[in-house]
């Protein structure tokens, strides 16, 4: 009898969460932040993040990651078909999708986006060389050509395994029937009306634009059609509000009062959101990582065109001292450029410098010696200094304007003034630091500056090292060639090493198809600048997000957004 | 004859003076090898300026400064500004010998309380996911508390006392000087002169001040020279304005128009009977200028366009700000030392006009 | 006094104003096109792509905003737009240079309304009462305060009023909620401490001036006259001292207001996260949105000068003595 009745509960709970309906409609959801506020919602004129990720709000993109990096497919009704020589992508879109006006999204509105949009000279769109290729010595764009109502292709003449991860998941239609009106009028398309205020999203996205108050709020209210949501009731709030705040301690006043759902927490302030009852904090892994450069072109100390002399330099910086000082402990350590979490990255054999056994200030002075850039004193100590004798005095450069940047500048100052080198900082603004440190060319000749002049390009001013951040796509690596290969166009510390050059180019070639290869290339690039040490890398910083507890189906992770039409409140609002 | 003799004295020194500080600036620029403190040398330029244009003038009419230090005597709370606006002067000369480093960071040691309070710290460690809460106490080795670069605040202070002063002396001094000129000829020359510079000055008042000050800074760039000129170039209209009508009050009057028909030369003229005349309410308008000045430097720096190689009061706020609610102090501090700063001005300001305004009944 | 020469004067005023605003215009527009900073600055730092040519990128942008061509050709391409009423488009907010101050312009107009309304009217009250008990604790009080208004730098103040209201106490939200319909109490309620900070600063000057001004008139003889002719205290002050002091006060406060406008309300908008005209030149300046910028600092010269051209038709109405020729 017992077990009858325990058989029947199971049953019937079963049965009751098989039949579980779905998550209400209700509430405001409400984001804040304290950056600036986007540009434009025309995001073919956007170079913001903060565009981008408001005018995502009403289309999704052909497909995207999860937090395992599982693709899923979004505007594809299925996946990318790539041909066996892997020059050719066939793109299928579902056949549902719907512009505001009623008509079906076709593959002509996509060719025709990239076609006369994004390979035009008139628009100039910003992220051109996302669809080009190197041929012969020219830069070409690849070819895009209509099949049928739901079909085009893309083909290539250069074989780039990566280049569905960087360019194709991340494509979005205008709609033609009313780009053609502005075609050609680089100011009309500009001010257009429709693209401004977004009213052409149709089904394409889980909101619908309703209101933008600048420097304020930015409201989107839910899309009853949205394409995904047809069978599972999404999204879940009936407006996604991102508000905008002066301060970051506004936000997170806001954030502990209640009136505002999400939140990005300044590291220090971590400890007090933990120990709240009404939120909860989630740690997530970022893109994003912090290096020291090291000039070594002709205007930067001599020194630093020694691998050793660098090494010792890099030694002598405790990236964990500067993680949990610093960061407040909310950062891995970096030593090369791709993040922990990516597929490609690897640990094995790349040297450890700042950590452990590779942080140690007198080893690092014993190789400044052998180096020749020291002196035996009678007590067996080692002091620092020039080949003539000169105490040695770096100068660091740095963003002003930056909290982050300035306390490392102050720390490596610190770590590197107990070995003897004097370090003298220069806080500069952004476009100065671009202009003068960063542009190079040759002197005396009449060459445009620009970032990478070649091997004997140097800067108008001169500069030691520099404290940046970068960031790498965790799938695609291979477009941080542009900082690591000897003619990178943004290469401008002169950073030159003709293995890694190969490495960046095999990547790019048929035998990096096989995910299994690409990963070893990946690990000896890897192994490969890390030992170089042309910067030293220190840390990928991780996020802290704060959520109101009843906000449900957070998936924490790098990508934590990916299925925000999926979140929804537990409880009454 | 005697006078003309002393006249002739002063004159020789000042030239000499500026003589030599060609000379030092040439032999830096051209001789030396170091980059250059423009700073520096406009300071000392100043001085020489101050030193010849204003104090030796009120040593030579010892009565008259006599007097009018009496009647500002009277107001209390003058002398309480001028009291506190000495030690300040100290503290900024004095001060950066006897304190720490301010730009010595020690990261062990951020956001210490100052002594006799005492705070609440919490460490998140992320790897073992343990939340540990310790209560900081102050100590006497940083009796005002430390920032959260772990620098000492008190040493921060007294740098920062030492900028706002500097600031506000220098770019009082510029404005001054610039609109008296512009004041005293445009009185004096009258005519297309006078219309050409007051249209000028107009213009340069219908510009919203702060406005342009941001504008100016965001495009030069924010290093403290750069700040104090452009206070200067936008804060002088008033000065014009006030010397024009006081020259214009004292050109009709009798010892001008006797000089004039003596034969004393225009420059003598302005130099020797104007400007003197109208200094004092120069030295009014001076006063109740610093504050402006100081306070506008500290808006800068805590809209973040203040010079970040330098410590000033504005800076320490911009970003106490951040940390309002765990280390209070890094705010308030420096709030309170603009706070007090300004009002000494103001108080001491107030007293001057009052004594140096013959209506006023004392 | 003369119609003819007062609307003479007044058409004068207007011409000069005129000439005033071309002269702000081309100097702010002379300042942002030799300064070294260029919009496309802000779009280098998101460069991330392969072979990218960064500075193929700031031709982009700068043939995109017309930057490109000399300098003189832009210039008279504004000017003539200026002409027209086309006063640009905002290429960091994407909207009409208008209708981006269409929109924005309520919020700093109530700041600053309300903020003069309770500066003036407190003010003056405390300045005549305290000029009329001169000497009293209740006068040293007064001023004393006075002093400390004027002191307090109002950007501190008002995070110490965030710090102490919000952020212990509760009572007030840290920031400033939009969607508060205008003519509400929740508005005005949010409203309050801003102009708090804005007001106190303002008061404590309108203070002093009233106190002064009042006192200057107690002196004279018609209030010596009035007080033997027996009427009561309340009359002589109100009706005869006030309508003299008004004059000088309403001035002050009238030459007051641009730079209260572009100063304090400001400061007072970022900090309390009021999207006023303050924030919107403040964030301009920042993205070098140079049609924002030369467009609001010609609407702060122009609330200048037209305050300026109002008082002076106030004194000519207020005072039969005043002529103008």
């Amino acid at each position: 009898m017992k077990r009858l009745a325990i058989l029947i509960i199971v049953l019937i709970t079963l049965l009751a969460s098989c039949a579980a309906p779905p998550p209400a409609v209700k509430g405001t959801f409400i984001e804040g932040q304290s950056g600036g506020d986007a540009e434009t919602l025309n995001w073919l004129l956007a170079a913001d993040a903060a565009s981008f990720s408001y005018a995502g709000m009403c289309f999704d993109s052909l497909a995207t990651y999860d937090n395992d990096w599982q693709v899923h497919l979004r505007h594809l009704a299925k996946p990318v078909e790539i041909s066996g020589d892997g020059l050719t992508y066939t793109i299928t879109i579902r056949d549902d999708l719907k512009w505001s006006n009623g008509t079906p999204v076709t593959a002509d509105d996509y060719v025709y986006t990239l076609s006369n949009l994004m390979f035009s000279d008139w628009l100039n769109y910003t992220y051109q060389t996302d669809w080009q290729e190197e041929v012969e010595g020219e830069t070409v764009f690849v070819e895009v050509e209509l099949v049928d109502e739901t079909t085009f292709v893309i083909k290539r003449q250069t074989i780039d395994p990566e280049f569905i991860d960087n360019a194709i998941y991340s494509l979005t239609p205008y709609p033609k029937h009313i780009a053609v009106k502005y075609e050609g009028d680089l100011e009309a398309f500009t001010e257009a009306e429709e693209f401004n205020n977004l009213t052409y999203t149709g089904n394409l996205g889980p909101y619908r634009f309703k209101e933008w108050i600048r420097n304020d709020k930015y409201v989107v209210e839910r899309n009853p059609d949205f394409y995904l949501g047809q069978e599972t009731g999404a999204p879940y709030f009936e407006e996604y509000v991102t508000k905008l705040f002066g301060t970051s301690t506004a936000v997170l006043a806001a954030l502990e009062a209640g009136d505002i759902h999400h939140a990005g927490i300044e590291p220090e302030q971590v400890a007090k959101f933990k120990q709240m009852e009404g939120i909860k904090v989630y740690t997530v892994p970022t893109r994003a990582y912090d290096l020291i450069v090291y000039n070594l072109r002709n205007n930067g100390w001599e020194g630093l065109r020694n691998k050793t002399v660098r090494q010792a330099l890099s030694m002598s910086i405790n990236k964990q001292t500067f993680i949990d000082q610093i960061r407040f402990g909310f950062a891995d350590p970096a030593f090369s450029f791709i993040p922990g979490p990516s597929p490609w990255y690897t640990e094995e054999g790349v040297p450890k410098f700042g950590i452990g056994d590779l942080y140690d200030k007198d080893k690092a002075k014993e190789m400044l010696l052998e180096a020749g850039y020291g002196t035996r004193e009678s007590d067996d100590s080692i002091s620092i200094h020039d080949k003539d004798g000169q105490p040695i005095k770096l100068t660091l450069v740095t963003t002003t304007g930056s909290k982050l940047t300035e306390d490392i500048t102050l720390f490596v100052k610190q770590e590197l003034g107990d070995i003897g080198i004097e370090v003298e900082f220069k806080l500069v603004p952004w476009p100065t630091q671009l202009r003068q440190y960063m542009m190079n060319k040759v002197s005396g000749s009449d060459q445009e500056s620009n970032y990478n002049n070649g091997p004997d390009a140097i800067s108008e001013e001169t500069w030691d090292m520099m404290v940046l951040a970068f960031n790498t796509h965790p799938i695609a690596p291979s477009g941080s060639r542009v900082f690591f290969i000897t003619d990178g166009g943004l290469n401008f510390w002169g950073y030159s090493n003709e293995r890694v050059d190969e490495l960046f180019t095999e990547v790019r070639s048929s035998e990096a198809i096989d995910p299994e290869v690409r990963k070893q290339m990946y690990a000896e690039i890897s192994r490969l600048i890390a030992e170089d040490q042309s910067a030293n890398f220190l840390s990928f910083p991780r996020s802290n997000q704060g959520f109101q507890v009843n906000v449900e189906r957070i998936d924490p992770g790098m990508r934590l957004g990916w299925n925000h039409h999926e979140w929804y409140f537990a409880e009454p609002e | 004859m005697r006078q003309i003799k002393v006249g002739g004295l002063k004159n020789l020194i000042f030239i000499f003076a500026l003589l030599a500080f060609v000379l030092a600036l040439l032999r830096d620029i051209y001789l030396v090898d170091e980059s250059l403190e423009p700073l520096n040398y406009l300071y000392l330029l100043l001085l020489i300026f101050l030193i010849f244009y204003v104090i030796h003038p009120l040593y030579v009419n010892r009565r008259l400064t006599r007097y009018y230090w009496e009647r500002t005597k009277k107001h209390r709370l003058a002398v309480l500004g001028l009291a506190f606006i000495m030690f300040l002067v100290i503290v900024a000369i004095a001060g950066p010998f006897l304190t720490a480093d301010p730009t010595e960071v020690n990261f062990e040691k951020k956001n210490i309380p100052p002594v006799g309070f005492s705070a609440e710290q919490s460490i998140y460690d992320v790897k073992t996911g343990q939340l540990t809460t310790t209560e900081t106490p102050g100590t006497w080795q940083h009796p005002l508390g430390t920032d959260d670069k772990g620098r000492d605040m008190l040493a921060m202070l007294v740098s920062g006392a030492r900028v706002s002063l500097q600031v506000g002396l220098a770019a009082v001094l510029i404005a001054i000087f610039i609109g008296a000129t512009v004041g005293v000829s445009s009185a004096y020359f009258g005519r297309w002169v006078d219309q050409a510079l007051m249209r000028f000055t107009d213009l340069m008042m219908t510009f919203p001040f702060f406005l342009l000050l941001v504008l100016i800074i965001f495009l030069y760039g924010s290093k403290l020279i750069i700040i104090i000129l452009a206070i200067a170039l936008t804060g002088w209209t008033g000065t014009a304005r006030l010397v024009r009508s006081e020259a214009l009050s004292l050109r009709t009057r009798d010892f001008i128009m006797a000089s004039k028909s003596l034969g004393a030369s225009d420059r003598r003229i302005i130099f020797r009977h104007m400007i003197p005349n109208v200094l004092s309410s120069v030295i009014v308008i001076a006063t109740l200028s610093i504050p402006g000045v100081i306070l506008a430097e500290a808006a800068l720096s805590f809209i973040g366009l203040g010079d970040p190689s330098v410590t000033s009061w504005g800076r320490i706020l911009h970003a106490g700000q951040r940390t309002l609610d765990t280390a209070w102090w890094i705010a308030v501090e420096p709030g309170i030392m603009l706070f007090l700063t300004v009002l000494a001005f103001n108080f001491l300001g107030d007293g001057i006009r009052d004594a140096f305004d013959p209506r006023s009944q004392i | 006094m003369k119609r003819g020469g007062l609307q003479n004067y007044i058409i004068r005023r207007l011409i000069y104003a005129f000439l005033i605003a071309f002269g702000v215009v081309t100097i702010t527009f002379i300042l942002l096109r030799i300064g070294p900073s260029s919009p496309a600055d802000k779009y280098l730092a998101n460069i991330s792509a392969r072979t990218q040519d960064p500075s193929k990128v700031i031709e982009a942008v700068e043939a995109r905003y017309g930057l490109d061509k000399p300098i003189y050709e832009q210039y008279f391409n504004y000017l003539g737009n200026l002409a027209r009423g086309d006063w640009g488009w905002s290429f960091s907010t994407s909207l009409p240079v208008i209708e981006l101050i269409r929109r924005h312009w309520i919020y700093s107009f109530q700041l600053i309304l309300l903020s003069m309304l309770f500066a003036s009217s407190l003010g003056i009250f405390i300045g005549i009462y305290s000029a009329v008990k001169q000497y009293t604790k209740t006068d040293y009080i007064a001023t004393f305060f006075s002093f400390i208004g004027i002191s307090i730098p109002n950007f501190w103040l008002g995070i110490m009023l965030i710090l102490i209201f919000s952020v212990q106490l509760g009572w007030f939200k840290t920031y400033y909620d939009t969607g508060l319909p205008l003519f509400s109490l929740a508005n005005l309620k949010a409203l309050i401490l801003p102009v708090i900070t804005l007001g106190t600063g303002m008061m404590a000057g309108y203070t002093r001036y009233a106190r002064s001004a009042t006192l200057d008139n107690l002196r004279k003889e018609f209030v010596k006259t009035a007080r033997a002719k027996g009427l009561p205290e309340r009359v002589v002050i109100g009706k005869h001292v006030l309508r003299n002091a008004i004059l000088p006060i309403i001035t002050i406060i009238m030459f007051d207001l641009a730079g209260v406008v572009f100063g304090g309300a400001y400061l007072t908008e970022i900090i309390f996260g009021i999207p006023g005209l303050g924030r919107v030149s403040f964030n301009a300046i920042f993205a070098n949105d140079y049609p924002v910028v030369i467009t609001i600092t010609l609407i702060g010269a122009m609330v200048v000068l037209l305050t300026n051209l109002a008082t002076d038709i106030v004194y000519t109405w207020l005072d039969p003595r005043i002529r103008y020729d």
